[in-house]
C-alpha cells in the first residue's frame, strides 16, 4: 500500500508536467496472493506486487493512451509524454466527450486489515481445513483461496480527485469422488465473513449426493438454477446486452426493446456499485461516481450502463461504468449486478417441484450465438441434480443447455429470498449478488459421458 | 539485468533450495482500433517485471514483482521461499523435476519489418480505409478494425546453470461489420473472427493480410446474413473452414492433451479431460487421417519461441498419429509421471504469473484434398465459416460450435445462405467421423492470441495450423 496522500504527491507532481489541454491518470496498485489446491494438495501458491499507471493525453478531439507498471518518475513522465505523442498522431474524434468535471463520491467501507494481513501460512491453514472436509468422505478437494489489496485512483486535470482502497478475499472448492464433483465458493472484502466450512461441507454434500449419476433424455424441463449457475449466464449477457455499445450496435437483446416487457415480472435486475450487498465501490475508471441502473425491472426493460463516450453517442448522460482506458473501446460493464429476491425460501423450491432438475452451475457458457435473441449455451457441471416430487433423488450427468434467457426466464416459478455474492472476474471492484431461480421451463439440447 | 538474477539465484542456492528460477520479462504492446473511421482507442503499454519460483522442502512457492531493483529482488526471493514452505503444510509427494539441459542461448522471433517502428499515420489510414469501405452501404452499421503489436524479452536463469534471452515480435489484426435492419444484427470478419490473424512476425505479416482485398466481400456477406435462412436443425455432412478448424483442435485436442488438466490441477477453473492416462496409445481419437502435432518450431506461429519458461528447448511432438492418441504437452515436473521428459510446453503470460502447461502451435497436419473438389465430392451438407460462440464440457467431450455463416452444399454446389448456424458432437465421436483433411495449399497457421487458463487468469498467445475438413453424420442446427 502506498496511501493516498503520498500516491497523490507523485501523481500530482507528473500530471503538472502535462502540455495536453486535459489529462487524465488512472493508477491500480495490488498486492495480491493466490494458493491454489488440487488433489487435496496446494500445487500451486503465487504472490505478485504489481500497478498499473494510465495516462489518457487530450489535445483538442484527439486522445492518447500510454500505460506502464513502473512507478519510477522518469518511467511516469516518458509514459505521460507518450500519450502525449499519441494523442497528437490521430485525427480528431468528434465523439469524445472530454474529460468528466470533479464530484463526490459515496464514502464506502471497502477495506479489511484482516483481509490484506493474511499470510501464506494462513491461507495454508485455511486449505487444510478445506481439505479435511473432504478427505473425511474419502474425496478430494481442488479450488483456490485468495486475498488481496489493492488501491484505485483517478485524478485528471480538471481536478478530478478520487481514490478507494479495497480488499478482497475469494474461494472456490470443488469436491471430487470417482464419479462426481460438487462446488462452492464464496466472497467478501473481509475475509473472516467466509465461512470456509460451511462452503466446505455444501461442496462434499453435493459431491457425495450426486455419485454414481444417471441419465437424463435432453428436453424442455423445469429447473432450479443455484446463484452461481444464474451469476453465469448474467456475467454474458452484461457483455453482450447490458453494455451501451452492443445496445447502440443493434446486437443486444435490448436494443430498441427499452419499455418493453421481455421477461416473467418477477425479474428485477439492476447494477447497484453503491450497495454494500455486493462488493461496493464508488467510482468508474474516469473518475465518474457510480449510479444505480436498473436492467430490467419486473420484466421490464429499462436501459443499460454508460460511460462518457457511449452516453454522448446516445444523447445521455454517464452511469460511471466506463473501463480502464485501454479499454475504453469495449464500452462500459456493470460491475455490481444483483437480480431482486423473491419471496421462497430456497429449501421449499425444491420440496415443491414434482420433477425437474437442480443445477449448482455451469461451464464454458456462451451468449454469442444470437445475441440479439439472448440466446446461451453452456454445460452444467459439479452437481446437477434430479428432483422428483420434492426431493433430490440423485445426481445426474452433465447436460448442454442452448436456451433464451428471455424466453427461459419468461417462465419464473420462483425466486428465492437467500441470495449470495459470486466473484466475477472484476472482483476487486464488484460482484455478483444473486438469489436461487426456479425456472418453469428450460431446454437442454444435448448431454455428456460424466 | 541477467546479473541481478544470477545474484538471486545465486542467494537462493544459499538457502538450501531443490531449485529455483527467476524470469525478466519487458513486454511492450501497442493496440489500435478504429470504429466507423473515427480512432476509438490507440494506446501503448510497457510492462516489466521479474517473477521468483522456487521449489523447497519439495513444494512450489512463487513470487513475482515490478520493482527490479537487487534489494526487492532479494525481498520478493525470501517471499517465494516463505510461500514454497507454506506450499508444502499440504503437500503429499514432493515434486520431482525431469532431467534437463542447462541452456545457454539468445533466441529471436523473425521479422522482416519492425511493427513498432512503422508509421502511426500507416497504420492509422488502412484501419481508418477499411471501416470506410465497410460502411459503403447504410446496412452496415458498425465497422471496426484493429491491430495489436507486441515486442517481448526474457531472461530466464535458473540454478541448474540455464541462461536463456528471448526476442519475440507478434503482430496482428482484423476487421469486422456490422449489418442492421429492424430486429436482426449479423456479423462478418476478416481474416478471423475475435480480433483476427495472429502471428510472431513483424509488419510485413499485417501487409500479407491485404485487408482491401477483401472488404467488400465481407461488407456484402454481413448484409446478405440478414435475410439468410436460420441453419436447419438435422444430422448431416459438414465442411469446416480453415480458422474454425483451428478452433475445433484448440479445443477438442489442444486442452484436452495438456497433462496438467488429465492429472487435476486445473480442475478448480478450466476443468479436467477425458484423454485420461491409460488411454495413451490405446485411444482411437480420430480416424486414420488425423494427424495433430504439437509443434512449437513452426515458422511464424503465435505458439512458436525458442524455450519454454522452465528453459526447455521448442520442440514437436505428435499428439494424434493416424488417428492414435499418442502425446501429451508435459512439464518438467509432469513429464515423469509418463515416464517422460518434458516436451516443453511451459508459459507464463508475463513476469508475474507462473508458467504453466500451454498449447504451442498445435496443427492439424495437412490432407491431400483440394478444397473445390471436396465440395463438389458432397452430395448433401453444410459448409462452416468463422468462429461465432464456442462451448464444450469441462473434461472436453460435448462441444457446440456457432459460426459467423454457412452455406448449404447440395450435389457438390455450395448453394445459400445460413445464419446463426450451429454444429455439436462428442469429441471422439466427431474426430471420428472425419473423412478428408485439405492440402497444404489450403493450409495455415492461425494465431489465437487469447486462450484463458490458470488462478489467476492467464491469457496465452498459441496457434494452429489447419486446413478445411469434412465431418460426416454431424448434429447441426440446435440455437434455441
Amino acid at each position: 500500500m502506498i496511501g493516498k496522500e503520498k500516491l497523490f504527491a507523485k501523481l500530482e507532481d507528473v500530471l503538472a508536467q502535462s502540455k495536453a489541454d486535459q489529462t487524465e491518470i488512472v493508477f491500480i496498485g495490488s498486492e495480491s496472493a493466490l494458493t491454489r489446491y488440487a488433489n487435496s494438495h496446494i500445487h500451486q501458491n503465487v504472490s505478485e506486487n504489481n500497478s498499473k499507471i494510465y495516462f489518457r493525453s487530450v489535445v483538442g478531439k484527439r486522445v492518447g493512451v500510454a500505460s506502464t507498471n513502473s512507478l519510477a518518475a522518469a518511467d511516469l513522465k516518458k509514459t505521460l509524454a507518450d500519450s502525449y505523442t499519441i494523442a497528437g498522431t490521430q485525427p480528431e474524434n468528434p465523439h469524445f466527450p472530454g474529460l468528466p468535471k470533479p464530484a463526490k463520491y459515496k464514502k464506502l467501507v471497502t477495506f479489511s486489515e484482516t483481509t490484506a494481513g493474511t499470510t501464506p501460512r494462513d491461507r495454508a491453514g485455511i486449505v487444510k481445513k478445506i481439505i479435511s472436509h473432504a478427505s473425511k468422505k474419502k474425496f478430494t478437494m481442488a479450488g483456490s483461496l485468495s486475498n488481496s489489496t489493492d488501491e484505485i485512483a483517478v485524478l485528471n486535470s480538471l481536478g478530478v480527485r478520487a481514490y478507494q482502497p479495497v480488499t478482497v478475499a475469494s474461494v472456490n472448492m470443488i469436491a471430487m469422488s470417482d464419479t462426481s464433483s460438487g462446488y462452492a465458493a464464496g466472497t467478501a472484502r473481509d475475509i473472516t465473513e467466509i465461512d470456509f466450512d460451511a462452503l466446505a461441507a455444501r461442496a462434499v454434500e453435493k459431491c457425495n449426493r450426486s455419485q454414481n449419476p444417471g441419465e437424463i433424455k435432453p428436453g424442455d424441463y423445469e429447473v432450479i438454477l443455484e446463484p452461481p449457475a444464474v451469476s453465469e449466464m448474467l456475467e454474458w449477457l452484461n457483455y453482450v446486452s447490458f453494455n451501451s455499445k452492443p445496445y447502440l450496435q443493434g446486437t443486444s437483446f435490448l436494443s430498441g426493446k427499452i419499455g418493453k416487457k421481455l421477461t416473467s415480472n418477477q425479474i428485477t435486475v439492476y447494477d447497484h456499485a453503491l450497495d454494500d450487498k455486493s462488493l461496493a465501490f464508488p467510482f468508474d475508471f474516469e473518475g465518474v461516481p457510480k449510479k444505480k441502473v436498473v436492467i430490467l425491472d419486473k420484466g421490464v426493460a429499462k436501459g443499460v450502463v454508460y460511460d462518457r463516450a457511449m452516453a454522448l453517442k446516445d444523447k445521455t448522460k454517464s452511469t460511471g461504468h466506463a473501463l480502464t482506458p485501454d479499454n475504453a473501446a469495449e464500452g462500459a460493464l456493470a460491475f455490481n449486478l444483483f437480480m431482486a429476491p423473491g419471496k421462497v425460501k430456497r429449501e421449499k423450491m425444491i420440496t415443491g417441484m414434482k420433477k425437474g432438475i437442480l443445477v449448482t452451475r455451469f461451464h464454458y457458457l456462451n451468449g454469442y450465438i444470437d445475441p440479439r435473441n439472448s440466446v446461451l449455451t453452456g454445460m452444467t457441471r459439479d452437481g446437477t441434480f434430479l428432483v422428483e416430487n420434492g426431493e433430490i433423488v440423485g445426481g445426474l450427468k452433465n447436460l448442454r443447455f442452448t436456451d433464451s434467457f428471455l424466453r427461459a426466464f419468461d417462465s419464473v416459478v420462483a425466486i428465492s429470498k437467500e441470495v449470495e455474492r459470486h466473484a466475477s472476474w472484476w472482483s476487486a471492484v464488484g460482484c455478483m449478488t444473486i438469489p436461487t431461480v426456479h425456472l418453469g421451463s428450460f431446454r437442454f439440447s444435448g448431454k455428456t459421458d460424466f | 539485468m541477467k546479473d541481478k538474477l544470477k545474484e538471486c539465484i545465486a542467494w537462493l542456492s544459499g538457502k538450501g533450495v531443490d531449485y529455483a528460477d527467476c524470469r525478466f520479462v519487458r513486454r511492450e504492446r501497442e493496440s489500435l482500433q478504429v470504429t466507423d473511421s473515427l480512432v476509438d482507442s490507440f494506446s501503448r503499454d510497457l510492462n516489466t517485471g521479474v517473477g521468483i519460483r522456487v521449489l523447497a522442502n519439495g513444494a512450489w512457492g512463487f513470487a513475482a514483482t515490478a520493482i527490479v531493483t537487487p534489494g526487492e529482488l532479494k525481498k520478493t526471493a525470501a517471499k517465494a521461499l516463505q510461500i514454497a514452505k507454506a506450499s508444502a503444510m499440504t503437500k503429499y509427494e514432493p515434486v520431482r523435476l525431469a532431467e534437463q539441459e542447462a541452456f545457454v542461448d539468445h533466441y529471436r522471433s523473425d521479422c522482416k519489418k519492425d511493427p513498432f517502428a512503422v508509421g502511426t499515420d500507416d497504420k492509422i489510414d488502412l484501419l481508418v480505409k477499411i471501416t470506410g469501405e465497410l460502411k459503403k452501404s447504410k446496412k452496415i452499421k458498425t465497422a471496426e478494425a484493429s491491430m495489436v503489436f507486441y515486442k517481448t524479452n526474457k531472461l530466464f536463469v535458473s540454478t541448474e546453470g540455464a541462461e536463456i534471452e528471448q526476442d519475440i515480435i507478434e503482430s496482428g489484426g482484423g476487421f469486422y461489420a456490422v449489418a442492421f435492419k429492424a430486429g436482426e444484427a449479423q456479423k462478418r470478419s476478416y481474416p478471423n473472427s475475435f480480433g483476427g490473424d495472429f502471428a510472431t512476425r513483424g509488419y510485413e505479416f499485417i501487409e500479407e493480410l491485404k485487408f482491401l482485398d477483401h472488404t467488400e466481400r465481407v461488407r456484402e456477406e454481413a448484409i446478405a446474413l440478414l435475410d439468410a435462412a436460420p441453419c436447419p436443425g438435422k444430422e448431416t455432412t459438414i465442411i469446416i473452414s480453415a480458422p474454425q478448424m483451428a478452433l475445433q483442435v484448440h479445443e477438442s485436442c489442444g486442452h484436452p492433451t495438456e497433462l496438467d488438466r488429465v492429472l487435476g490441477t486445473e480442475i478448480s477453473l478450466a476443468g479436467g479431460s477425458f484423454m485420461t492416462l491409460e488411454k495413451l496409445n490405446k485411444l482411437k481419437y480420430g480416424s486414420d487421417i488425423v494427424n495433430i502435432t504439437a509443434d512449437a518450431t513452426t515458422a511464424g506461429g503465435l505458439g512458436t519461441f525458442g524455450y519454454d519458461d522452465e528453459g526447455v528447448k521448442a520442440q514437436r511432438t505428435p499428439l494424434v498419429k493416424k488417428g492414435l492418441f499418442v502425446g501429451y504437452l508435459t512439464s518438467r515436473e509432469t513429464a515423469p509421471i509418463i515416464k517422460q521428459r518434458s516436451n516443453g510446453t511451459m508459459r507464463a503470460d508475463g513476469w508475474n504469473r507462473l508458467p504453466i502447461i500451454r498449447m504451442t502451435n498445435i496443427n492439424l497436419e495437412p490432407g491431400d484434398w483440394e478444397v473445390k473438389d471436396l465440395i463438389a465430392d458432397t452430395k448433401d451438407g453444410i459448409f462452416f465459416d468463422l468462429n461465432k460462440s464456442w462451448s464444450i464440457d469441462d473434461k472436453r467431450l460435448n462441444f457446440q460450435f456457432g459460426v459467423e455463416a454457412a452455406w448449404e452444399i447440395k450435389n457438390g454446389v455450395l448453394g445459400r445462405m445460413f445464419k446463426n448456424a450451429t454444429y455439436t458432437g462428442i469429441t471422439p465421436e466427431f474426430w471420428n467421423s472425419c473423412d478428408a483433411v485439405c492440402n497444404k495449399k489450403h493450409w495455415h497457421v492461425w494465431g489465437v492470441p487469447n486462450c484463458g487458463k490458470g488462478e489467476p487468469m492467464q491469457v496465452m498467445h498459441v496457434a494452429h495450423g489447419a486446413a478445411p475438413a469434412r465431418f460426416r453424420n454431424i448434429k447441426v442446427g440446435v440455437n434455441k
